[in-house]
């Protein structure tokens, strides 16, 4: 489903990011990008929804040649794919609701498809009573559970998070795994970069660990070191 | 239909958060357009104004309304006989006050406030040497005899207009394109400024695969109703420059020719038009630099 062959970024400034990493994500994994700070975590998942392209190497998402992509069809390829960041990302000024909404919104889903199935995402994320709330009324660990619900609103075969659990304490991190577990356990392929050691140990799950930007350990159920 | 009930919405709630810059872009908008507006009514004023002096008439001899008939008659004789008159046309009250409806056909006002008694008959005259020392020579001629108004010649009245009209639609024209220059900044900025304030939602948008086109239409939308709603602004603009300054022209009594320097009211129908499009066209083109300059989507 995934597949980087001899992948190698370097950005200006001379900083090589990923060096001829070779990696194959089956569908339906969920998988832990592990590594130090500046190891290239978040570049590998930018790689794959293309916000950033390789200098050398080649990339396959969902059998699609990412060197292949035309610039014009990068929208709808993402339309496949969820994002979570450690900082959210909600509009402020949206209600719960409105920021899963918007997702489905402005990629062009029809009002009816919209009322039936946002409250269905809600409730999957467990925020049904709060559709209402702003996210500045929300704990952090909601917050998150609402940008995954934004995420996954689309019901997308691939799901991207770096650092989800960033900015929580370890009891809600363990929610937000229980939920992207969930998502995984529902077809979807979890790609998540981390430097939580309790989550990776305690998973039991696949694990990529980066090195200054080269592949080091590569484990089918892994723990952190 | 979403669709458009999406755009629709974004636009206006872009408008309304950015109201004092979106009003400053929308009022130069404005002014520069009721000047280009302006400009093209003076310059189709002066081009009725000199039409009187078509095929090959070079001077007009205006006799006073209520001139006797033999100092009519006299002039007449002069004319018939001098050697150096090729050929000339007769108009009485009647023709004249015909013209003058016919000039003002769209103002009843103007029309009802003359009769035949008062307008001034004339003479058009084409000489057989059209040489403009000749002509101003006639003309000293025919302004020395009793019972005539005025004469005016095409050399000079015609210089007249159109020195009066070019220099006055040049400047501003001038000052026109100087400020459409000036709104398509101002709008560009606008629209840069709703851009910024809506960094977040374009964020999510490219993240969760909102096409190019999407994410655009609504700034370019935002600014092409800064160039239409300042157009629409300038319209009335137009028309008062119509009613009060040619007007003012026309009622003055001192230059004759002057009372045809009016426009019918469809050109200034027309020329709205052109308000309409050149505004629509540059809030649209403004627009479309900011969203390719900053939107890089
Ligand atoms: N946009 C960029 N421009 C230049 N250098 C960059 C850019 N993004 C990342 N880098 C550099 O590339 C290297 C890898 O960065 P990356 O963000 O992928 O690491 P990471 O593993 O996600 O780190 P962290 O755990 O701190 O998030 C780092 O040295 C970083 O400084
Ligand atoms: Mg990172």
């Amino acid at each position: 489903m995934i597949r980087l062959e001899n992948v190698t970024k370097v950005y200006k400034g001379d900083v090589t990011a990923l060096r001829e990493v070779t990696a194959e994500i089956q569908r339906g994994e969920f998988v832990f990008l592990v590594g130090q700070s500046g190891s290239g975590k978040s570049t590998f998942l930018r790689l794959l929804n293309r916000e950033e392209v390789p200098d050398s190497g080649k990339i396959w998402v969902s059998g699609k040649d990412l060197s292949k992509l035309r610039s014009w069809s990068v929208p709808h390829f993402r339309r496949s794919m969820g994002c979570v960041f450690q900082d959210y990302k909600l509009l402020h000024k949206k209600t719960v609701f409105e920021n899963v909404a918007f997702a489905l919104e402005v990629i062009g889903q029809s009002r009816p498809v919209i009322r039936k199935n946002v409250p269905a995402i809600l409730d999957l994320v467990g925020l049904t009573q709060k559709a209402e709330r702003f996210p500045n009324q929300l704990s952090g660990g909601e917050q998150q559970r609402v940008s995954i619900a934004r995420a996954f609103a689309n019901r997308p075969e691939i799901m991207l998070a770096d650092e989800p659990t960033g900015n929580l304490d370890p009891s809600t991190s363990v929610g937000i795994m229980k939920l992207l577990d969930l998502i995984n356990r529902r077809g979807t392929t979890v790609i998540m970069a981390t430097h939580d050691r309790s989550i990776v140990d305690s998973m039991q799950r696949r694990v990529i660990e980066l090195d200054r930007g080269v592949v080091v350990r590569d484990e089918s159920r892994g723990i952190y070191d | 239909m979403y669709r458009l009930w999406y755009y629709f919405r974004e636009t206006f709630s872009s408008i309304w958060r950015n109201l004092s810059l979106t009003m400053a872009a929308i009022f130069t908008v404005a002014i520069s357009l009721a000047l280009v507006g302006a400009s093209l009514l003076v310059r189709e004023g002066a081009e009725r104004a000199t039409a009187q002096f078509q095929e090959g008439v070079e001077f007009i001899v205006f006799m006073n309304a209520d001139a006797a008939e033999d100092q009519d008659l006299a002039i007449r004789e002069v004319l018939d006989n001098s050697p150096v008159i090729a050929s000339y046309n007769y108009i009485d009250q009647e023709d004249a006050y015909e013209e003058f409806r016919n000039l003002f056909a769209d103002k009843p006002d103007l029309i009802n406030s003359v009769s035949p008694s008062v307008m001034p008959p004339s003479y058009r005259i084409v000489p057989s040497d059209p040489s403009a020392a000749n002509v101003s020579e006639l003309a000293d001629q025919f302004a020395s005899q009793p019972g005539v108004k005025e004469v005016a010649t095409a050399t000079e009245a015609i210089r007249q207009i159109d020195d009066f009209s070019t220099r006055v639609s040049q400047a501003l024209l001038v000052a026109a394109v100087v400020l459409v220059a000036v709104s398509a900044l101002l709008i560009l900025n606008t629209v840069f400024t709703a851009i910024g304030a809506r960094r977040q939602e374009i964020e999510v948008m490219k993240l969760v695969g909102a096409t190019n086109w999407f994410i655009r239409i609504p700034f370019m939308l935002e600014g092409t109703i800064h160039g239409l709603l300042g157009a629409a602004l300038a319209i009335p603009a137009l028309f008062i420059v119509d009613k009060q300054v040619l007007a003012f022209f026309q009622e003055s009594d001192a230059v004759p020719l002057f009372r045809g320097f009016a426009v019918p009211e469809g050109f200034v129908w027309d020329t709205s038009i052109w308000l309409l499009l050149i505004g629509g066209t540059v809030g649209m083109l403004g627009s479309a630099v900011a969203v390719t300059r900053y939107l890089d989507v």
